[in-house]
C-alpha cells in the first residue's frame, strides 16, 4: 500500500476532499469554513472545490448550526460541523448531548444519524492557549452513552479515523489535537483507509507495564516507553485511538500480563476517561492489579504558557510514573498505587 | 386525507369540515384524558390542548405530506392534522408497544418521518434550529417543501430563536415560524416575559412577514398560514405567525392552575373554537345533524384509541430495539 508523508492538517483535508467529492450529501458547515476554518488549514481549498452547497459558512451561532446540522442529518445530508475551538462544544452542550446523541432512541427511529463534530483542542506548538481554548473535551462528553468520542494520536489515525467517523452511522465528535496538525507521518493514500472506531492500536508491545495514552499523550508516552526501555522496564503502550467506544478488552488482555496499568490523560484529574480505564480494568481483572495515573491537575488553566505548559503530563512526568509503579510491588503497596 | 387542501387560502365547506373532525377528534380526546386525572389516574406527560385546537389544527392544514413539521407538547392537533393516528398517539402517552416510539420517548417524542414528523427536542428551543435544518434541506435537494416550527412561550425566550432566525432570513430558508401565545407558560402570564405580551415582536427587525391573528379562528389562522407557506415555498424565505388563544386547561396533569382566574377561562371558553367553527359550518350550509354526525365520529374514534390502549402491552426494549433496526 502505497502512502505520503503529510501532516496532521494535510491528512484531515485530503480525507475530507475524498468524501465530499465521493458524497454530494456530505457538507461541511461552520464558522470561517470559506477560507479554511478556524486552522486556516485543515479546510483549506475545499470551498473553492466544492462550493457554497458543500461548504456552509455559518454565522457565530453554535446553537444554530449544531440544531440545523441535526435537521440536516434528519434529511439524508451528512453534515461535518466545525466547532472553532472543541472548548465551545460546551455552548452547544445540549444540541449535542440533550438533542444528537439521544433522537435516534428518543424516536425509536431506524437508520443513520450521521453527524461528525471535529473541534481543535489542547495546546498548540508554539505554546499554552488558556482554559478556554486548551482544554481537553473528551471527559467533558464521555458520560453520554449517545456519543462517539475519536481522539487520533497520528496523522495516519487522523485520516483513517476520520474516514470512518464520516461513513459512520452515528454521531461523532472528532478532537483534533493542534500538536498532531503539525506533526508529520506516513498516511495510506488509498481512498478507502479506515481504522475502526474502538479499537485499540497496541503501539509498543511489553511485559511489565500497560501504559494507555491517545492523543498528544501518545506521542509523550511513546519518548517515556524509549527511556524506559534502555533501563530494562518494558512496557506495552496503548492507544484505544477512541474514547467511546472504548477498547476495554485490549486493555484487560494486556493488564492480564503485566498486572499493572498505568493511564495518562491530558485532561483534569476528577471524573476523567483515565479512572473509568482503571476502574474497567480493575473489575474485569481476574487478580490483583496495580494501577496509577497521571493527568493534569485539577486546576483551571492559565493563559500564561510559563505557568499552563508545565501542568500537562510529558514523557519525563509518565516515566516516572511507571517507575513508581514498578516500584510498588517490592514495597508492598497496596492494590491501588499512587 | 386532511391533507393538500393548500390550492387556496381560504376556507371552503370542506376545508372547514376537515378542520372541524380533526379538532373535535382533539376535543374529545383531551376531554376523556381529563375525565382520566379527574378519577385520580396520573397522566405523565399529557398536556391539554383544550381551547387552542384552531391553532393547532389549522395551521397544519396547507401542509402537504414532505413537508416536515415540528410541534409543542401541548395538544395533539397537529399531529392528527399531519396524519398520525390517534391510537399511536394514546398507545405512546401510556407508553405502550405498537405506537411511534416504543416507550422510548413517550408522548413527547410522537414521530413519523414518512408524514413529515421527525420528531421532537428534548430542552425545548432547540426546535428553531432543526427547523432551519430541515428547511435548509430542502432547499439544497431543490424541493419545494417547507418546515413549519410551532413555539409556546418557553422556547420562543430562548436565544437559539435569534440564531436561527438569522440564518433562515440570510439563507432564505422556506421555514414558518408559529407562536402559539396562549396566555401562560406554566404558572407565568406571557406579559410577564414578553415586552408587551408580544411572542412576534422579536422577529420584526428582518422585515420579514410576521402576522398576528386570532388563533382560535380557524379560517383566520388556515388563511395565514397558507399565505405564509406559500411564500416560503417559492422561495422567498421565512415568515411567522402568531397565533392569540388561550390554555384553559392547567399545564400539566398535576398542576392545579389555581393561578389561572375563572373568570379568564370562561371569558375564552366563550371564544372555542369549535363553537365558532360549528356556526360557521352552519352558514356554509352545513346541517346540524351532519355537525352532530362528525361529534359522533370523535366520540367513536376516542372509544376506538382506548380500546387499542386496553389490550396493548407495555413496550419492551425488544420492541424498541426491532424498529430501530428494521424499519
Amino acid at each position: 500500500m502505497s502512502t505520503t508523508k503529510l501532516t496532521g492538517h494535510a491528512a484531515l483535508n485530503r480525507v475530507l476532499a475524498s468524501e465530499l467529492a465521493a458524497d454530494r450529501r456530505a457538507l461541511i458547515m461552520g464558522e470561517t469554513v470559506r477560507l479554511g476554518g478556524s486552522t486556516r488549514t485543515v479546510l483549506r481549498g475545499l470551498y473553492d472545490r466544492f462550493g457554497p452547497r458543500q461548504v456552509i459558512e455559518t454565522p457565530v451561532s453554535e446553537n444554530g448550526i449544531f440544531g440545523a446540522a441535526l435537521g440536516l442529518a434528519l434529511s439524508g445530508y451528512r453534515p461535518i460541523v466545525e466547532i472553532y475551538t472543541a472548548d465551545f462544544l460546551l455552548v452547544v452542550a445540549n444540541e449535542i448531548m440533550g438533542d444528537i446523541a439521544k433522537w435516534r432512541q428518543q424516536q425509536a427511529l431506524p437508520g443513520p444519524l450521521p453527524i461528525v463534530i471535529r473541534g481543535c483542542t489542547g495546546p498548540g506548538m508554539e505554546g499554552a492557549l488558556g482554559s478556554e481554548h486548551s482544554q481537553a473535551m473528551e471527559g467533558f462528553f464521555h458520560h453520554e452513552p449517545g456519543l462517539v468520542i475519536v481522539t487520533p494520536g497520528t496523522p495516519r489515525d487522523m485520516a483513517g479515523l476520520l474516514r470512518a467517523s464520516l461513513r459512520s452511522p452515528d454521531p461523532v465528535i472528532f478532537l483534533e489535537h493542534r500538536r498532531i496538525y503539525e506533526m508529520t507521518g506516513e498516511v495510506p493514500d488509498d481512498e478507502g483507509f479506515m481504522i475502526e472506531l474502538g479499537s485499540a492500536e497496541i503501539v509498543h508491545p511489553g511485559n511489565d507495564v500497560t501504559l494507555v495514552a491517545w492523543s498528544w499523550m501518545r506521542s509523550e508516552a511513546e519518548n517515556a516507553v524509549r527511556v524506559l526501555d534502555q533501563e530494562g522496564i518494558s512496557v506495552e503502550l496503548i492507544d484505544p485511538r477512541t474514547i467511546r467506544p472504548m477498547d476495554h478488552a485490549a486493555i484487560a488482555r494486556s493488564v492480564a500480563r503485566t498486572g499493572r496499568l498505568l493511564v495518562v490523560e491530558e485532561g483534569t484529574r476528577t471524573g476523567g476517561v483515565a479512572p473509568e480505564v482503571l476502574v474497567r480494568a480493575v473489575e474485569s481483572a481476574a487478580k490483583p492489579i496495580r494501577i496509577a495515573r497521571v493527568t493534569t491537575p485539577d486546576v483551571i488553566l492559565p493563559y500564561s504558557p510559563t505557568l499552563e505548559l508545565p501542568l500537562y503530563p510529558n514523557a519525563k512526568t509518565i516515566a516516572e510514573a511507571v517507575r513508581r509503579l514498578v516500584a510498588s510491588d517490592r514495597s508492598a503497596a497496596p492494590v491501588a498505587a499512587a | 386525507m386532511f391533507l393538500g387542501k393548500n390550492s387556496t387560502e381560504q376556507m371552503g365547506l370542506e376545508e372547514l369540515t376537515s378542520a372541524y373532525r380533526l379538532m373535535a377528534l382533539s376535543r374529545r380526546f383531551d376531554e376523556r384524558m381529563g375525565e382520566l386525572n379527574r378519577r385520580g389516574v396520573p397522566v405523565p406527560h399529557y398536556h391539554s390542548g383544550i381551547g387552542q385546537e384552531a391553532l393547532m389544527v389549522a395551521a397544519v392544514m396547507p401542509l402537504r405530506r414532505t413537508d416536515q413539521m415540528i410541534y409543542t407538547h401541548r395538544g395533539y392537533g397537529h399531529l392528527l392534522a399531519k396524519g398520525i393516528s390517534l391510537r399511536e398517539i394514546v398507545l405512546d402517552l401510556f407508553m405502550k408497544a405498537g405506537g411511534t416510539n416504543q416507550g422510548m420517548g413517550g408522548v413527547m417524542h410522537v414521530n413519523r418521518p414518512d408524514l413529515g414528523v421527525p420528531g421532537r427536542e428534548g430542552a425545548f428551543g432547540s426546535r428553531f434550529a432543526i427547523a432551519a435544518g430541515l428547511a435548509l434541506a430542502a432547499k439544497l435537494d431543490g424541493r419545494d417543501d417547507v418546515a413549519v416550527c410551532f413555539y409556546g412561550e418557553a422556547a420562543g425566550a430562548r436565544g437559539i430563536l435569534y440564531e436561527a432566525l438569522n440564518m433562515a432570513v440570510l439563507w432564505k430558508l422556506p421555514v414558518v415560524y408559529i407562536a402559539e401565545h396562549n396566555g401562560w407558560s406554566v404558572s407565568s402570564r406571557t406579559e410577564w416575559l414578553y415586552p408587551e405580551g408580544s411572542m412576534s415582536r422579536v422577529w420584526r427587525g428582518f422585515e420579514i412577514p410576521v402576522e398576528v391573528v386570532d388563533g382560535n379562528d380557524s379560517e383566520t389562522v388556515f388563511t395565514a398560514v397558507s399565505r405564509a407557506v406559500s411564500h416560503a415555498r417559492a422561495g422567498n424565505g421565512p415568515s411567522v405567525v402568531e397565533g392569540l388563544t388561550y390554555r384553559i386547561e392547567p399545564h400539566i396533569w398535576k398542576d392545579k392552575a389555581a393561578y389561572q382566574p375563572s373568570e379568564e377561562i370562561e371569558l375564552w371558553r366563550a371564544r372555542d373554537p369549535l363553537l365558532r367553527a360549528a356556526k360557521r359550518l352552519i352558514e356554509f350550509g352545513a346541517g346540524k345533524d351532519e355537525i352532530q354526525s362528525i361529534e359522533n365520529w370523535a366520540d367513536a374514534e376516542v372509544e376506538r384509541a382506548f380500546a387499542a390502549l386496553e389490550t396493548a402491552p407495555d413496550a419492551t426494549w425488544d420492541d424498541a430495539r426491532r424498529q430501530m433496526e428494521t424499519q
